[in-house]
């Protein structure tokens, strides 16, 4: 400390200032190969997304400055408002659904038990497997007539298939199917999270807890709990920012070969992606597009806010 | 600290959303294409001379794998042009189309385009993407009138862009051997709706893995829907479409009953048509004349166990002459920012006209251009059903485009099969569902 007091003294202002200017400069060339990625291919395209919304584009020929026009037509667009409702039921049944089965599966993984790093390997691999391959392979089980779901239960209860839930073929069931998929699919992934928030609790107060007389429930609602309350609202961000986005899912469970989806089934992203480019209105795209941004960005506001009030 | 904080979230958002980047993306590039294209396309026009220095073409295609005359016809083409070197770019065939236009917006250096479909086809119009041409086709004399019809319907404004060198139409296909075995009559080559229907509840039979389903309808919104088009007296581009409520309950009957397969579990499971055909779960099936060539093909390699079948003309509504179908074409069209035009544009000719015919009929494919020569060459070819009936199946009376041109053909289209997927999976009623062609496609047409 003293030492480098002393070189600064000796030197004039003027080389002082480009040293830092040359630290910066340093820093600035570090961060310089990700940021020019970032600008060049997603925050320009989406600024420029932010303009499409308010023109009627087809892509190819002139755009027409159009206002509002967008905006106004979204609010009487009932295949729009279906697609929005199913995102958020979609959300709704995703996100807490998740959270318990990760945090269970974290707790149960993080008590010395027998094969537990191969259990924990086998809980995360649906998260590595291939979305295509295991979305066919949910697609036969779940396959009313032939699968081994509908068949067990027909075997099981006696009731006759036809009278079975037809699963993803079923508008009933199909929402229910997929939260299924999605959880068993991405349940790994947030037990990986809630294991390491695990390790990261102090020892000692589960002791000083057993001590005062905490039972095992106590100890998981009064230490367990609130020690994770980052992990938990890192978790619950990043799962209803993925839930609103989700598209790859669902046109592998429910699209077939046309690539379509159906009022039961259809969510925003998909919305979007057929109103840009099957029907080549990128303004009209882009304003949904917008929509959806504002209501991940509201969310996310409203959970930062949240954190700082009750996570520390 | 709080706006930091508040900028710091709005970039983290930003960065999740990473969809709205997806879109946009493409924009950006697409206009940039859009300014480039003209300068480069100039500077090519000069130095593309067909016959002399070495061009490289390419093709945009579907399925090149499962496609039987893409590499005779280059092939033969290349035998008379040996400067010519020929490169395909296969964009899958899902989807196609929209790959296509995404394609040349972003400036894809692609010179011969194959066009799957009407919507797509006015969708690249309506872009200026396609080269026109009347013109050329005043220079090179090319009769229009070899094409039964179908040049003229795909005019834009005066306008051609394409030209067909696929003509295919409905049939129905038929397993020999499961009627055999029950003991029933072959399908005939006139059949009414009524005759059809009762003929494939008569096929229907078993439960399990040994059921046999009478007929099978396709997912495709064309496999069902355009049953009721054939009557010729609507279309799927009137805006009214409480025509088809009869053709939806006879469908949704024969679903219900068991006699033709679930369209969810169909559509869910990604069901190609041609399995259900090949490992003979269905007796009858309605399909475009494409599958000629497959079932000939697969029926040599083993791989369809349904070796004895059969071809007869598409069923018909009361009152309507036998050999009333379905069409639909595929045409080949040149990129208007083509580096070698001319050289694409004399390949284009050599494909869709009687040259490329040939080789086309020669695979089991039906060209455009159908002459009595075209029909022998492929009712002559080894694998193709021997009976008589098969063979006459192959004339048509009258051939109703899936989908006719029209401005917003792709928006309507997008809405009919929407809708057409609801009735289908009884996410609506079928009043329900055609309430929603008739709000939606008439405020599509009102705009």
């Amino acid at each position: 400390m003293q030492n480098e007091t002393l070189l600064r003294t000796n030197k004039s202002p003027k080389s002082r200032l480009s040293r830092g200017l040359r630290d910066n400069l340093v820093a600035y060339s570090f961060i310089a190969p990700n940021f020019i990625g970032f600008a060049l291919f997603t925050l320009v395209p989406m600024i420029f997304a932010f303009i499409l919304a308010f023109v009627k584009w087809d892509g190819a020929n002139p755009m027409k400055f159009i206002g509002l026009d967008n905006f106004t037509r979204l609010i009487s667009d009932t295949t729009f408002h279906k697609a929005l409702w199913n995102t958020i039921v979609y959300t709704i049944g995703v996100v807490p659904l998740t959270m318990i089965v990760a945090l269970a599966l974290a707790i149960l993984l993080n008590q010395k038990i027998m094969g537990r790093n191969f259990m924990r390997t086998v809980f995360f691999f649906p998260y590595v497997a291939s979305l295509v391959a295991v979305a066919a392979v949910w697609n036969f089980i779940f396959s009313p007539t032939m699968g081994p779901i509908n068949n067990i239960l027909h075997t099981l209860t006696g009731i006759p298939l036809e009278d079975l839930p037809r699963w993803a073929a079923d508008k009933q069931w199909a929402m229910f199917t997929v939260v299924l998929f999605t959880v068993w699919k991405n349940m790994g992934y947030y037990m990986v999270i809630y294991l390491a928030g695990l390790q990261g609790i102090n020892p000692e107060l589960y002791e000083a807890a057993e001590l005062d007389g905490a039972g095992p429930w106590r100890r998981f609602r009064n230490v367990t709990v609130p020690q994770l309350a980052p992990t938990t609202f890192f978790v619950l961000m990043i799962l209803v920012i993925n839930s609103f986005k989700v598209y790859d899912i669902f046109i592998n469970l429910f699209a077939g070969a046309d690539n379509q989806l159906n009022n039961s089934t259809r969510v925003m992203v998909y919305q979007i992606y057929n109103t840009a480019f099957r029907s080549l209105d990128y303004g009209y795209a882009s304003a949904m597009a917008i929509v959806l941004f504002l209501l991940v960005l509201g969310i996310t506001i409203v959970q930062f806010r949240g954190e700082k009030k009750y996570g520390q | 600290m709080n706006l930091k904080r508040f900028y710091g979230m709005t970039l983290a958002t930003a960065l999740s959303v990473s969809m709205l980047a997806g879109c946009s993306g493409n924009n950006s590039n697409k206009e940039a294409a859009a300014t480039n294209a003209p300068a480069s396309g100039n500077a090519a026009t000069a130095s593309a001379e067909p016959g002399k220095d070495p061009v490289t073409l390419k093709w945009a295609l579907w399925d090149w794998e499962a496609t039987a005359y893409y590499k005779p016809l280059i092939d033969a083409y290349k035998a008379a042009h040996p400067n010519v070197t020929i490169e395909y770019v296969d964009l899958g065939s899902t989807d196609y189309m929209t790959m296509l236009s995404t394609q040349l917006s972003g400036g894809a250096d692609l010179d011969v385009l194959t066009i799957k479909d009407i919507p797509g086809y006015s969708n690249l119009v309506k872009q200026n993407h396609l080269e026109p041409l009347k013109t050329y086709m005043g220079d090179k004399s090319i009769d229009p009138s070899l094409y039964g019809g179908t040049v003229e319907q795909i005019e834009v404004g005066g306008e051609v862009y394409a030209l067909p060198f696929r003509s295919d139409f409905w049939l129905v296909y038929y397993n020999k051997a499961l009627f055999d075995k029950a003991g029933v009559d072959y399908p005939s080559n006139d059949m009414t709706f009524d005759q059809y229907d009762e003929l494939a509840r008569k096929m229907t039979s078993g439960s399990g893995s040994e059921k046999v389903y009478g007929a099978h309808y396709h997912t495709w919104r064309s496999a069902v829907q355009l049953f009721g088009i054939l009557d010729g007296k609507n279309t799927v581009v009137g805006g009214n479409y409480d025509f088809l409520k009869p053709t939806y309950e006879r469908i949704l009957k024969e679903q219900e009953d068991g006699i033709v397969m679930d369209y969810a579990t169909l559509k869910t499971s990604s069901t190609h048509y041609s399995g259900v055909f090949y490992n003979n779960s269905v007796a009858m099936m309605n399909m475009g004349s494409w599958f000629i060539a497959t079932q000939i093909e697969k029926v040599k390699s083993g791989e369809s166990q349904s070796a004895e079948w059969g071809i007869v003309k598409y069923p018909h509504p009361d009152g309507v002459e036998a050999g009333t179908t379905l069409g639909t074409i595929t045409s080949l069209a040149v990129n208007q920012k083509s580096k070698h035009k001319e050289a694409a544009l004399d390949f284009m000719n050599f494909v869709t006209g009687a040259e490329g015919a040939k080789v086309i009929a020669s695979t089991g494919t039906i060209p455009a251009i159908k002459n009595d020569e075209v029909i022998n060459s492929i009712t002559s070819i080894d694998g193709f059903p021997a009976d008589e009936n098969s063979k006459a199946a192959l004339n048509t009376v009258q051939t109703y485009l899936e989908m006719p041109i029209h401005e917003k053909s792709a928006d309507i289209e997008v809405i009919l099969n929407e809708a057409h997927d609801n009735i289908m999976t009884k996410n609506a009623s079928i009043d329900e569902g055609l309430k929603d062609m008739n709000d939606r496609v008439g405020q599509l047409l009102n705009n």
